[in-house]
């Protein structure tokens, strides 16, 4: 079997409030194969959304408590320039909130990532993001801003985002939380299509069932894997 | 790059940054109107000392230099100078011809006995006359003196040249009644005298028409030669320029110095009593207390002379107080004209003259030598000129003062003359720029508030960025893309609105003082309006623009009333010209200021917008994440 995409060794996390610190992850090992979509189940306070930000370097671990490592190599240790390429390049998040910029077009929201450096560019963010949004069901909505949209509609927009500089992997989590069970599904049937295209996919959630769509389930307790289930 | 656009968007979907615009804009407005004023009032002051006096000023007050005119041909001598004129100074009182009756007032006034013609190329005198022309409303009045102080001459030499017919006319057209009868006439003018044909013509001018076929062509030259004035339209300033009226030495004094001359609310001048009280119409007495040579007063000595035009220097306290009379005249007067020396115990016995003196002389230099170069060459024209003195062994009376021993003589630029005014006006404008330095402090701390709050509300924007990839510098160069936008903007607003206000210094201050009534009924009705429409629309109307339209209704109404009241006070004189030493408001950009405060406005605000970046770029994006 080839080496993981993502794979998280012994990672620690703590947050300090204050004077007190708050341990977070404690020594959680997990990885995420090619092409897999997996999904990651835990209760609220588990550690979860911390665990996807580790994995998507927008969070670094304690310093020397812990690995992650991007097909083998490790990015905990690198400089911030390569950390912010990461970021663009390889991963893709969608969030519970959607997270667009309101003063932004839903286009320009979609071709965002595409301008940062490392990104794939104007003029072909413009394309593959307007292609993006007519496949999602938004070529009316092109022009218009976020807060004109329904929730499904921010979300595939934040879908489109998250894909527009084809990442390697998409780090999704609660991305159904905030929307009915119809609109939900509807999502999930959008990331179902782009995981059969070749997408590997993490995907945090609440939900038993939704979980069962993916390959492979985990569940986070206390920071730390409890049991995996095929 | 997304940096663009998200900067322009966030400059354009917003009223905060308009605001941080604004404050820009009007910081940078202020600081150009304000050292825009001080520098031209600077620059009136330096020019005005060329206008005045020249360049270098040599002073020898009371007693005067002898020989002045071997001490001008000395100075003149020197390539570096264009002129040279000898003045002599002192106070006295003038009698002005106004009020009516015998009790006259008398103003307190600066003599200055000048050479016209070499005086006026050293200063700008002929630049400042002012009446070019009779003015219209004053001509008749002028013509009316003729007849009623000359009516002999008019006698003599007008009415001879009236024949029969031109007489008969001039009666047809001037008698109380319908005249039919042609022996009539001719019975009538047999029986006229001279005297009685002259005022039936100076009636006749005022009242008559065809001047020319009744009185006939040689009668109508012989009067214009009369008063040339009202014909030739270059007499009055040649009058001026010469300091002779009708062949006679004539005064000019400065502007303000006859209480007739009114400046009106828009900064136009005025003669009292519809032009009555023009001063080259009449005559004034000049009368001052002579030095004798050991420092003692002798008799006051008087003299009457016709005005002959009036000089408008631009400085209210030279306008106020300065007449321009002939040298010789005030030289008499002075008694530093040339005179026989006696023998004290022998008053018969001469034992010597007395020369001519002057108290100053004044030089004009060629344009672009420094005053302190000029200054020097003047000191050793000086010096030349004592050791010719003593070459040619005149007797210790005749010898002028020595440079240096004699503590009286001064030899100094116009500026260094001046530096007791001048002085305080420079401090005053480094006074203004450090308080305005303060304005751009309080200005700066604006941008930093504003550029604050813009940051922090949009934190969750940058840990939406930061997730797709930005940087840190990515980040911060957001904000001052937006701060570099706000200040340069604000400063090409503030640098218009600057050059706006300035060059309409005049007639701001001119509305200042007679505020129009349009803007005060505008004001007014626009606040009524205002109340009307929002009384028609108060119904399911939010908070907000309910209490902006009823404030700006108060605001409208208010400005509107006071305006209004302000008008019927009759407006604020801010520019006074008595407390302000120069007549006009500059109203000229000083552009270098402008521009150094325009770009110094840009940079501060980019400096200004660098804070909030910073804390935008250390802004934890996980953090900014974490809840909607
Ligand atoms: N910046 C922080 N400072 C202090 N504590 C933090 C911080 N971020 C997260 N935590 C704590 O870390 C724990 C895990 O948070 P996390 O968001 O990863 O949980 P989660 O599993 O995603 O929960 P949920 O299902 O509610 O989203 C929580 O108890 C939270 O209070
Ligand atoms: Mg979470």
């Amino acid at each position: 079997m080839s080496s993981p995409i993502l794979e998280a060794r012994d990672v620690y996390k703590t947050y300090q409030l204050g004077r007190v610190d708050v341990p977070v992850l404690k020594g959680c090992s997990m990885h995420v194969n090619h092409s897999e979509f997996l999904a990651i189940l835990g209760s609220s306070g588990s550690g979860k959304s911390t665990l996807m930000h580790v994995l998507g370097g927008l969070d670094r671990t304690d310093s020397g408590r812990g690995d992650v490592l991007h097909k083998g190599s490790p990015i905990t240790g690198l400089p911030e320039r390569q950390l912010n390429r990461y970021r663009a390049r390889t991963i893709g998040f969608v969030f519970q909130f959607y997270h667009l910029l309101p003063e932004l077009t839903v286009l320009e929201n979609a071709m965002l990532p595409g301008l940062v450096p490392g990104g794939i560019g104007r003029n072909n963010a413009k394309r593959r993001a307007r292609s993006l949004l007519e496949q999602f069901g938004l070529s009316h909505r092109l022009d218009h801003r976020p807060r004109e949209l329904s929730g499904g509609e921010r979300q595939r927009t934040a879908i489109a985002r998250a894909l527009v500089n084809g990442p390697e992997v998409l780090l999704a989590d609660e991305p159904t939380g905030n929307l009915d069970e119809h609109t939900g599904a509807e999502i999930l049937d959008l990331l179902t299509e782009a995981h059969r295209n070749g997408l590997t996919i993490v995907m945090v959630t609440h939900d038993r069932k939704i979980a069962d769509r993916a390959d492979r389930a985990i569940r986070l307790v206390d920071g730390v894997l409890a049991n995996e289930s095929p | 790059m997304y940096q663009p656009l998200l900067t322009s968007r966030y400059l354009t979907t917003r009223m905060i940054p308009l605001l941080a615009v604004a404050a820009v804009a009007l910081c940078v407005a202020l600081v150009i109107v304000v050292i825009s004023v001080m520098t031209g009032f600077l620059n009136m002051v330096r020019s005005s000392g060329q206008t005045l006096m020249g360049d270098v000023v040599i002073t020898y007050p009371i007693r005067g230099i002898p020989q002045y005119d071997t001490l001008i041909a000395a100075i003149e001598e020197h390539p570096e100078i264009v002129a040279a004129t000898p003045v002599v100074d002192t106070w006295g009182l003038l009698r002005m011809p106004y009020p009516e009756g015998d009790a006259k007032e008398s103003e307190q006034v600066q003599i200055w006995g000048i050479e016209p013609e070499s005086f006026s190329a050293v200063t700008g005198f002929s630049d400042t006359l002012q009446w070019d022309n009779v003015p219209d409303n004053v001509s008749a009045d002028v013509l009316q003196d003729v007849f009623d102080h000359r009516s002999e001459e008019v006698a003599d030499t007008v009415v001879p040249l009236l024949d029969e017919q031109h007489r008969m006319a001039l009666l047809r057209a001037t008698y109380h009644e319908e005249l039919e009868d042609d022996a009539m006439v001719r019975h009538l003018v047999s029986i006229a005298s001279d005297r009685e044909l002259a005022q039936r013509i100076g009636w006749f001018l005022r009242h008559g028409e065809e001047h020319s076929t009744v009185l006939g062509a040689g009668a109508i030259a012989a009067m214009q030669h009369l008063e040339p004035r009202l014909h030739d339209s270059e007499q009055l300033r040649r009058d001026g320029l010469t300091l002779t009226r009708n062949g006679r030495a004539a005064i000019v004094p400065g502007r303000h110095v006859s209480k007739a001359n009114v400046r009106t609310s828009t900064g136009e001048y005025r003669v009292a009593a519809g032009g009555y009280w023009w001063l080259p119409r009449f005559e004034g007495t000049l009368t001052t207390l002579p030095i004798d040579s050991r420092g003692g007063m002798l008799e006051p000595e008087s003299v009457v002379l016709p005005f002959a035009n009036e000089f408008a220097s631009g400085v209210y306290l030279i306008d106020q107080t300065r007449v321009m009379v002939p040298l010789d005249v005030v030289q008499r007067m002075t008694h530093l004209d040339e005179a026989e020396l006696v023998d004290e115990d022998d008053l018969t016995t001469v034992v010597g003259t007395s020369p001519a003196r002057a108290t100053m002389v004044l030089v004009r230099g060629q344009d672009g030598i420094p005053a302190t170069d000029l200054r020097d060459i003047v000191r050793a024209a000086y010096r030349s000129f004592e050791a010719q003195c003593d070459a040619e062994n005149l007797p210790d009376s005749e010898q002028p003062p020595r440079l240096g021993r004699d503590p009286g003589l001064g030899i100094l630029t116009w500026e260094e003359q001046n530096a007791s005014f001048i002085g305080p006006v420079e401090k005053e404008r480094e006074l203004m720029r450090t308080l305005f330095s303060i304005v751009y402090l309080v200005c700066g701390a604006l941008i930093v508030a504003i550029f604050w709050a813009i940051v922090y509300e949009k934190t969750r924007d940058i840990g939406i960025l930061r997730s797709v990839g930005a940087s840190r510098s990515g980040i911060v160069y957001i904000f001052l893309l937006y701060g570099l936008f706000v200040g340069v903007s604000g400063a090409i607003a503030g640098v218009c609105l600057g050059w706006l206000i300035t060059t309409n210094m005049p007639t701001i201050h001119d509305a200042m003082s007679a505020p129009p009534l349009w803007l005060g009924v505008s004001l007014v009705s626009a606040s009524g309006l205002l109340v009307i429409w929002r009384g028609l629309h108060w119904r399911g109307c939010k908070l907000l623009p309910l209490l902006l339209g009823i404030l700006g209704a108060v605001v409208l109404g208010a400005l509107g009333i006071g305006e209004l009241m302000l008008r019927q006070s009759g407006g604020v004189v801010l520019w006074d010209p008595a407390v302000y030493y120069f007549t006009d408001i500059p109203s000229d950009v000083d552009w270098a200021s402008a521009w150094i405060t325009a770009a110094a406005a840009a940079v501060c605000s980019v400096i200004a917008a660098a804070i909030p970046a910073a804390r935008a770029a250390d802004i934890d994006p996980v953090g900014a994440l974490r809840y909607e």
